[in-house]
């Protein structure tokens, strides 16, 4: 299955960053976006987007809240998601999985580790 | 009878009476040396308004200054960012032309061995072959230089990586930031009663509230595998279990 990503941080850097990891992993469907609001707006607009990459942290809209609306959303609630962020204490994670991110990673990211949470969701999914 | 009773009710009431004077006269000195304590205070009392005022006043710059830092951070970041991929295309079309030229000199290569087939079978002929081939090695040393591309290619996305550094140091500039607000507001409460003229050039409202912003307080850039071990635990736990039901019982 091909994957259009679209990719979420407040971070200019940190899109860049995910983006020309994505691209080294063989990806090239990508679409960004600097926070959850204009993360659902894309979502709505464009049915192609299947896999999400959020940070937590952002203005307007979190990471979390966004993983929240998305899976509130019948249309968008079977998107994967995946969240890379800072926060990496286990309350935080616990409360991700709980609003049902499909996985985790806890920025600074290796580009080993992110191949490794995609193809897990892709092979869960 | 009764008028003797009185006058010894009096003398009682005049005893107490000297006494609390004499107990009066000890407390003299006492409500002198508060006084002069208080005399004393009032300027340290008001050196201590006048810095608080003066520290307060410094706030906004030093939360200016440390905006300014992370503004500059990105802004170089990228700077960097766009030179990398620039370099990343610039090796990209070199790796390509020099693929192309490899696949040329393989036809060659064919080329060249049907050719000295052809060739007679003299002496003269073999010595000018030999120096021919010897000298062609773009073939063989081709593959040493892909691996150098490759290398490039590898070092240059490990910087882009390390660049998440500049995210990080963000966040944490961002918590201090948001401390610093919290000093000014508890150092805003001390000085409500100072003479507006103390605060001069000091606005309480200016706009450097971090709110809106979101930040980490915990981020750190660490090449240790820990956080992610714990998280990856988690994860794969919850993985493990086949509904949502589940998931919340194991947090629960």
């Amino acid at each position: 299955m091909a994957l259009r990503f679209l990719v979420v941080d407040d971070s200019v850097t940190m899109r860049r960053i995910v983006i020309n990891s994505l691209r080294n992993l063989g990806y090239d469907d990508f679409i960004e976006a600097a926070d959850g609001k204009e993360a659902l707006e894309k979502l709505t607009a464009d049915s192609s987007i299947n896999f999400v990459i959020t940070d937590w942290n952002m203005p307007v809209v979190s990471g979390l809240e966004l993983v929240k609306s998305i899976r509130g959303d019948e249309k968008l609630s079977k998107l994967s998601i995946l969240m890379v962020t800072t926060r990496g204490v286990k309350e935080d994670i616990i409360e991700a999985l709980q609003a049902k991110v499909n996985n985790y990673i806890v920025k600074p990211f290796t580009p080993q580790i992110l191949k490794e949470k995609i193809d897990q969701i892709i092979n869960a999914a | 009878m009764k008028q003797v009773n009185n006058m010894s009710e009096l003398f009682d009431r005049l005893n107490d009476l000297k006494a609390v004077f004499r107990y009066g006269q000890k407390l003299i000195p006492i409500i002198q040396s508060i006084i002069d304590f208080m005399r004393d205070t009032v300027p340290l009392l008001e050196d201590i308004n006048h810095s608080i005022a003066d520290s307060t006043s410094k706030i906004p710059k030093a939360q200016d200054q440390i905006t300014n830092v992370s503004s500059a951070t990105e802004l170089a970041t990228t700077e960097i960012l766009d030179l990398v991929d620039s370099i990343s295309a610039d090796i990209v079309n070199i790796e390509n032309t020099f693929k192309e030229l490899q696949k040329e000199e393989e036809e060659k290569g064919m080329l060249w061995a049907q050719i000295k087939s052809l060739l007679p079978d003299s002496a003269e002929a073999a010595e000018l072959i030999n120096k021919f081939e010897n000298g062609r090695q773009f073939i063989t040393k081709s593959s040493e230089l892909i691996e150098i591309f490759q290398k490039i290619k590898n070092d240059v996305y490990n910087i882009t990586l390390s660049l998440q550094v500049q995210d990080i140091t963000s966040q944490q500039l961002a918590a201090v930031t948001h401390l610093i607000e919290s000093v000014q507001k508890r150092l805003a409460s001390l000085i409500v009663h100072l003479d507006e003229s103390d605060l001069h050039g000091f606005e309480f409202q200016k706009a450097y509230s971090t709110k809106g912003t979101t930040f980490d307080p915990d981020a750190r850039y660490t090449k240790s595998t820990e956080r992610q071990e714990v998280a990856d635990e988690i994860i794969n736990g919850a993985l493990n279990k086949t509904s949502q039901d589940e998931i919340d019982k194991l947090f629960s």
